[in-house]
């Protein structure tokens, strides 16, 4: 297999190629003028190793796929077109308002306690930009009051005269029945003709979400239509930019619902968080391949900490209303939960509580950590890192970063130490115990909503202080198996050249398996299946208009479910495909009891009230080999480590004098090395602390076990 | 000697006496008026006198946080009331005594606030009893606000903890559940004129052994409900998230040991509580006051007094409500102290300090003074289940004088914010959805409430309900989708209907409601605020208008979109003004509506209520006036009558020149308008409220408490208030209605007819 992917970060552009049996990684500065420079760069860099020239590399590859924050940075940035809004007579305030609880979305919890300080995000269409449209259908479909086509035609007037470069429309119910949101266009077009100069784009709704809820789909839509131009751009410059160097294949976006597809079968929205999401595929894909079972993903970074989960039986966990920036969307996004906890994280005095609080405020990459002699002053969780001796001042981020640990020192004696009564390594101590065992809390938090036990999981941990904390936050979280994967450092690339191409198609209904009240079973099978052929359909004729034969497109039916009127919906994966009796009927409620009680706890289950399909969603895919994991499994012929590059005076928590602690490169250590913490492994990208009680291991591929031996 | 101790020894027998034989176990007073966190128990002294690790404790307490947000995630997504679905509900741990230390982190404090009273009832009176006890696997019910609760709608699992075999924590799950069986549907019944018209009035009783709901019981309240398949669904709901939540904190107990979770659970009190009293000696000694008049009691309209005086002296705060209104013998809008209490708690979690922990012991450092039966403080017999209307007010009531008392901090804990509208303003309904489902409930427009304008910046519109954070509005699709209302109306917010100020309240929105698909169905309002402003504004900013309910009857809107829709706009002005459906009966009613029944197509409006605005109008970036203009939140009319700014109607660009003039002229209006003080008192003071106007509470002095008891004024002493006996509305109208035939009659005979 060849394959170029690449993961394009706020920071860094990660590419990642697989060359028949080689494997190479490399990174540059994203350079956001212009994404494709940064790309040459980091293709270059690997094209050198390889010693193939790019157009060389790129005429054999058989795909080039790109994972991107672009869009994330355009929302960030509010880079993007003057959106009009047409939305149902009476709803004009349905985006301003954001449900009421947008104020908080996206925010951390201290934040969204303070309402005295509630501030809603600016807005992506202002007030004056949304119009009302003389309309109503309601729940069913039925056409209550029709269009106004008159009304119609002066309100776009009036949004085009306001200077709207993209008109966005989002009626109530239209996902039940489309008439109107398309009769708009066909007005639109009529009055706006697509072939004039200045014509300008129309989204409708009911083509973007195919669920209800009339904000969250107003927000998806809203977004493609801002990030719709920026993306176009960036992508389609990335594309101009592969044709020239040699490639001639469509180029292949990652999406956040895990799977991927052409450029020209890309919503702007799906690409968002693309990048995160394709390490939680590259986990999948680790975990199918290898047979690590269940596993969580955790990306720790300089800001953030990711946290993804990869459930062993095919359980697919998604978020339906993922917050994205400021605003709650509506796309089945793969679940994705992120804690404000880094290496950047400051930590503070809690005077209520007499200890420290660590984040959610970042003092970022600029001014960064006290240690990053920028300007930085409150202390960091890198400086507690540093000052316990577990990083070297002069080889910090591959050398690029020379910290100053008298600046750590100083930031954690002036804020903390007073007021802790604490010495600077005590201080620093507790800073790491904190957050770690916040960072355990919040893993703990995420997989036990989800009816798991961390004990059942591997933790992967990777990202820039990923395996760092990554023992601390197993010994909170009481797991006991860690694995830092292959090519951790360009892990999203990585997860990139290995998702399937894939269409998920969803459709809102009103199907009620078992009612309660009538004591009746549904029985209009071919509806059901009418529905699930025609989603079959659409994706069937998203992937034939990206090259694939019909006969190797493969389904999958995912209901989405309730007992009577909850709210909460879960994800059934089934193996039917049509329904075709009452036996079939009776299965459903039996696979919706089942994860239920795995969920929520067995005895839960509330069948009595009846069972709902609220969503039937499909998956078409086409499975393609990729990248091929070799068996990770650590030898059982362990290979002594070699000399130890230095050793350092480290300081533990539990431990109250410091632990002279060899240090090792990831060079010179040969899959099979076993060491016993405590130890420091240096790599190119990070380190690793092996924390006493546990067990560093080389694997294949450069993958790392580390193994709680201790009690 | 002897006869002393004889009569010691007599009243000891008759206290046993009277203690075996007792009849009812009412509310007991000892445990509701004592708001505080009790003293320590004999396990938490010997753990805390021995001084604890605060780092440890921090741990132990992440992992209890992390334990509650997985248990509230779970009763959220689990949930089937509406209340669940869009945030009202909560789960809390609470120490052996009963105090609330923790709630889940997006909990509503409030629900988790009033439990402490049923567990220390339990504990009082159940736990030595024969015929109940507390063992491992039980688990309580309570939803009675008489013996600690919000309302009747809020249900609560209780459950107790027990580690290796002694009682270590309680824990709790609350949902507003709506529907509880009341004499109207969705359980707020303003019409109760009894608290047996209440529905479902659970004093805390065990529901749950060996860890499961017993299903007589069960069966019996799904008996006393209208929507028995939410019963059914959400006491299970309630019971696994407690469950879960239990299991977490064994965990902990496995872990960190008995010590640490009986240490961590006190020192959170202990640690908040020292907090609380730092920053109340920060602020200046001395009294402020504010008032507030609720004009309805959801059947007449009147005009009641709640009074308040808050006095910060050293470390401690009292708050004195004495001089407010008397309770009301058959109107359902009194409270009790024990709720009204816990929301003030909710009130300045909100408000006055958002960034502190989440837990009763706030309160222990403030006293709190009520008359005997007045509406803040009623008595066991008086109907509750509106006591939304005092409650919501007490969410807001503490703002302004601690807006004054705080001004000058130099350290302040969030923004000064002027009240954020106080009613429940949303629909209540009940009836057969378009499912055959009976239900009875509210919407979710209860959690979109304007916030009040602030020192540094104008009120968000519909940001939240005033007793909790992050709550929901919901989705218009979602609810028509499962109930039969159709919402004409959804979200559009409510032009010029604010507080204006320096900094304007954020706005609220118009809902206009109407219905299809069932033979039955009906809504009510529970409101306030359609006469008298409802929220109070500050520092010379307006409060918001008043809101009346608005109907369109005697048509079918649906029918009426189809053949003849030109002229109707979704607009509750352009509808009540222009009229614009021919045959309809248009008419304007204050927002304090029982149930009724509502024919297809027939419309019902109100709105939601915005925020109460900060600081003179004059003061109003002009600016920020012109952008309200674009976004059409007011008109030119208010543009330029009450912030006095000249704006172009095509272009909205300011007349900076002009608009100097005109306000510079304004205020020298204002000091022509002005008179001394002496006029002033001379012009504007009476002796006693007007005769003719229906007031309840005090007038000038504290101790005397006016009312109205049956049709008759009556004066009162503070300290012996009477309750107050409203003649029910019906009769009233129909003696005036009796009266007016008795006219017509004699006007007719002098005719010889």
């Amino acid at each position: 297999m060849k394959r170029v992917s690449v993961d394009i970060g706020g920071t860094f552009t990660d590419c990642f190629v697989a060359w028949g049996g080689k494997y190479l990684q490399s990174k540059a500065l994203t350079t956001h003028q212009n994404l494709a420079l940064g790309f040459n760069e980091a293709l270059a860099n690997a094209c050198a190793e390889l010693d193939v020239t790019v157009p060389e590399l790129l005429s054999q590859v058989d795909s080039v796929r790109y994972a991107t924050t672009l869009g994330t940075n355009a929302l960030i940035e509010r880079k993007g077109p003057r959106l009009g809004l047409l939305t149902t007579m009476g709803f004009r305030s349905s985006v301003p308002l954001a449900r009421a609880r947008g104020y908080g979305a996206g925010l951390d919890q201290k934040q969204q306690l303070d309402v005295p300080n509630a501030k809603r995000p600016d807005p992506i269409v202002p007030i004056p930009m949304i119009k009302e449209v003389r309309e109503r259908v309601d729940y069913e479909g039925d056409v209550v009051l029709v269009l106004d086509e008159e009304d119609l035609r002066s309100k776009i007037r009036e949004l085009v005269d306001k200077g709207a470069e993209v008109l966005v429309v989002v009626l109530a119910n239209s996902v039940v029945n489309p008439e109107h949101e398309l009769r708009i266009r066909e007005i639109f077009l009529d009055e706006y003709p697509g072939h004039m100069l200045g014509a300008i784009p129309m989204l409708l709704s009911h083509q973007i979400v195919g669920r209800k809820g009339e904000y969250v789909r107003a927000m998806s839509t809203i977004m493609d239509g801002f990030l719709h131009q920026v993306m176009y751009h960036g992508l389609g410059t990335l594309e101009l930019n592969l044709r020239a160097s040699g490639y001639d294949k469509p180029m292949l976006v990652n999406h956040n619902s895990g799977g991927m597809a052409q450029l020209n079968s890309t919503d702007a929205l799906q690409t968002v968080h693309s990048g995160p999401v394709s390490g939680i595929a590259a986990c999948e894909h680790l975990a199918a391949s290898t047979g690590l079972g269940n596993v969580v993903a955790t990306d720790m970074g300089g800001t953030s900490f990711d946290i993804g989960l990869v459930a062993e039986g095919g359980v697919k966990h998604y978020d339906f209303n993922p917050v994205i920036e400021r605003w709650m969307v509506s796309v089945p996004m793969v679940h994705l939960v992120t804690l404000g906890a880094g290496g950047g994280s400051i930590c503070t005095y809690d005077p209520v509580y007499q200890t420290i609080a660590v984040g959610p405020r970042s003092a970022g990459s600029d001014p960064g950590p006290a240690c990053y002699d920028r300007g930085g002053l409150e202390p960091t969780v890198t400086d507690a890192d540093l000052i316990l001796g577990y990083l070297d001042p002069q080889n910090y981020a591959g050398g690029h970063i020379k910290l100053n640990p008298r600046r750590a020192k100083n930031a954690i004696e002036e804020s903390l130490c007073d007021d802790l009564d604490m010495e600077v390594l005590e201080a620093a101590k507790l800073i790491k115990r904190t957050v770690d065992g916040q960072m355990a809390n919040g893993i703990a938090t995420e997989l036990r909503t989800r009816g798991y036990e961390p004990e059942d999981f591997t933790v992967l941990a990777y990202g820039g202080n990923g395996p760092l904390h990554a023992c601390g936050i197993a010994n909170a979280l009481g797991a006991r198996k860690i694995l830092a994967p292959p090519f951790s450092s360009v892990f999203s690339a990585v997860g990139a050249g290995s998702t399937a191409q894939m269409h998920l198609h969803e459709m809102n209904t009103w199907t009620v398996l078992f009612n309660a009240n009538m004591k009746s079973f549904f029985n209009d099978y071919d509806g059901f299946n009418r529905n699930v052929e025609e989603l079959e359909r659409r994706g069937r004729e998203d992937l034939v208009r990206q090259g694939f034969a019909p006969e190797d497109i493969s389904y999958r039916l995912e209901l989405d479910m309730r007992y009577g009127n909850q709210r909460v919906q879960t994800a059934v994966v089934t193996d039917l495909h049509r329904l075709a009796g009452q036996h079939d009927v009776l299965k459903l409620i039996d696979q919706f009891d089942k994860r239920y009680g795995e969920r929520f706890g067995e005895g839960s289950q509330a069948t009595e009230a009846g069972v709902r399909i609220n969503t039937i969603r499909v998956c078409s895919f086409v499975n393609q080999p990729g990248i091929a994991f070799q068996n990770l499994v650590p030898s059982s012929d362990h290979l002594p480590p070699p000399a130890p590059v230095g050793q350092r005076a480290c300081h533990y928590v539990g431990y109250a004098e410091p632990i002279h602690t060899p240090i090792y490169d990831e060079a010179a250590l040969l899959p099979g090395t076993l060491i016993e913490g405590p130890a420091v492994v240096v790599t190119k990208a990070t380190t690793y602390l092996v924390e006493p009680g546990w067990r560093y291991q080389a694997a294949a591929m450069g993958a790392v076990w580390f193994t709680r031996v201790s009690q | 000697m002897t006869n002393v101790s004889n009569a010691f020894d007599e009243q000891k027998v008759l206290a046993k006496f009277l203690e075996e034989n007792t009849l009812f176990h009412a509310p007991d007073p000892e445990i509701m008026e004592d708001h505080r966190v009790g003293a320590r128990n004999e396990m938490e002294e010997s753990v805390l006198s021995k001084g604890m690790d605060p780092h440890l404790v921090n741990e132990v307490r992440g992992r209890l946080l992390a334990a509650l947000d997985e248990s509230n995630t779970m009763i959220e997504q689990m949930g089937a009331a509406p209340g669940a679905k869009w945030g009202d509900i909560v789960a809390a741990i609470f120490t052996a005594n009963g105090d609330l230390s923790m709630i889940s982190p997006h909990g509503v404090v409030g629900f988790a606030g009033c439990c402490h009273y049923p567990i220390k009832f339990i504990s009082k009176y159940w736990k030595d009893d024969p015929t109940v006890g507390i063992r491992d696997g039980d688990g309580f019910i309570h939803n009675d606000a008489r013996y600690g609760g919000i309302h009747n709608t809020d249900q609560s699992t209780i459950v107790p903890l027990f580690w290796k075999g002694k009682l270590v924590a309680w824990l709790s799950a609350t949902i507003h559940e709506g529907e509880n069986g009341a004499c109207e549907p969705g359980g707020m019944p303003a019409a109760a004129e009894s608290k047996f018209d209440e529905g479902l009035k659970m004093s805390p009783f065990k529901i749950i052994e060996n860890f499961q709901i017993r299903r007589d019981l069960q069966t019996f309240l799904q008996n006393s409900v209208r929507d028995p398949k939410l019963q059914y669904e959400d006491m299970k709901v309630k019971l696994h998230s407690v469950l879960r939540l239990r299991e977490r904190v064994l965990k902990v107990l496995e872990e960190f040991g008995e010590e640490a979770l009986i240490g961590t659970l006190r020192k959170n009190l202990e640690d908040v509580e020292v907090e609380v009293r730092r920053r109340i000696a920060e602020l200046p000694d001395g009294t402020t006051r504010v008032v507030a008049f609720p004009d309805s009691t959801l059947r007449e309209n009147v005009l009641m007094k709640f009074n308040l005086a808050v006095t910060v002296k050293g470390d401690r705060m009292l708050l004195d409500f004495r001089g407010s209104s008397p309770e009301f013998l058959n109107r359902s809008i009194n409270t009790n102290q024990a709720s009204f209490k816990t929301i003030l708690l909710t009130c300045f979690l909100q408000n006055i300090w958002p960034d502190l922990p989440q837990t009763l012991s706030i309160l222990s450092p403030m006293d709190f003074i009520f008359d005997e039966k007045s509406v803040l403080n009623g008595s066991f017999d008086t109907p509750q289940a509106m006591s939304l209307i005092p409650l919501f007010k007490a969410m807001t009531l503490p703002t302004i004088p601690m807006a004054k008392l705080s001004y000058m901090l130099p350290h302040r804990y969030t923004s000064i914010v002027a009240p954020q509208y106080d009613q429940p303003a949303t629909l209540i309904y009940g009836g057969l959805t378009q499912h055959t489902e009976q239900v009875g409930n509210f919407c979710a427009d209860i959690n979109g409430n304007g916030q009040g304008g602030r020192a540094n910046a104008d009120g968000e519109h519909s940001i939240s309900p005033p007793f909790a954070a992050m709550c929901d509005i919901g989705e218009m699709e979602l609810i028509e989708e499962e109930i039969p209302i159709v919402r004409l109306g959804a979200f559009t917010l409510a032009k010029d209907r604010v507080g204006f100020g320096m900094y304007r309240g954020g706005l609220g929105y118009e809902q206009i409601a109407t219905t299809r698909g069932t033979g039955f169905w009906g809504f009510m309002t529970g409101c306030t605020g359609s006469v008298f402003t409802p929220s109070q504004p500050l520092f010379g900013g307006y409060g918001p208008p008043v809101y009346p309910l608005c109907k369109i009857r005697n048509i079918d809107i649906f029918e009426k979109l189809k053949s003849a829709p030109e002229n109707i706009n979704f607009d509750i002005i352009d509808l009540m003004n222009n009229q614009p459906i021919e045959g309809a009966t248009y008419s304007t009613h204050d927002m304090g509506m029982t149930f009724e029944l509502v024919q297809p197509g027939e419309v019902y409006m109100i709105c939601q209520g915005g925020g109460s605005g900060y600081g003179d109008v004059l003061l109003r970036d002009p600016a920020l006036v012109a952008k309200d203009l674009e976004e059409e939140l007011i008109s030119h009319e208010t543009a330029l009558d009450i912030y006095k700014v000249i704006i172009d109607p095509v272009t909205h660009f300011v007349d900076e020149i002009a608009t100097k003039e005109l306000r510079e002229a304004e205020r020298r209006a204002r000091i022509a308008r002005g008179k001394s003080f002496d006029d002033f008192i001379q012009e504007w003071n009476t002796a006693e409220p007007p005769a003719y106007l229906p007031y309840f509470g005090s007038w000038d002095d504290r101790n005397v408490i006016y009312g109205v008891s049956n049709g008759q004024r009556i004066r009162m002493d503070g300290d012996k208030l009477n309750s107050m006996f409203m003649p029910n509305p019906k009769d009233v109208l129909i003696g005036e209605l009796q009266a007016e035939l008795s006219r017509a009659r004699l006007e007719l005979a002098k005719f010889g007819v």
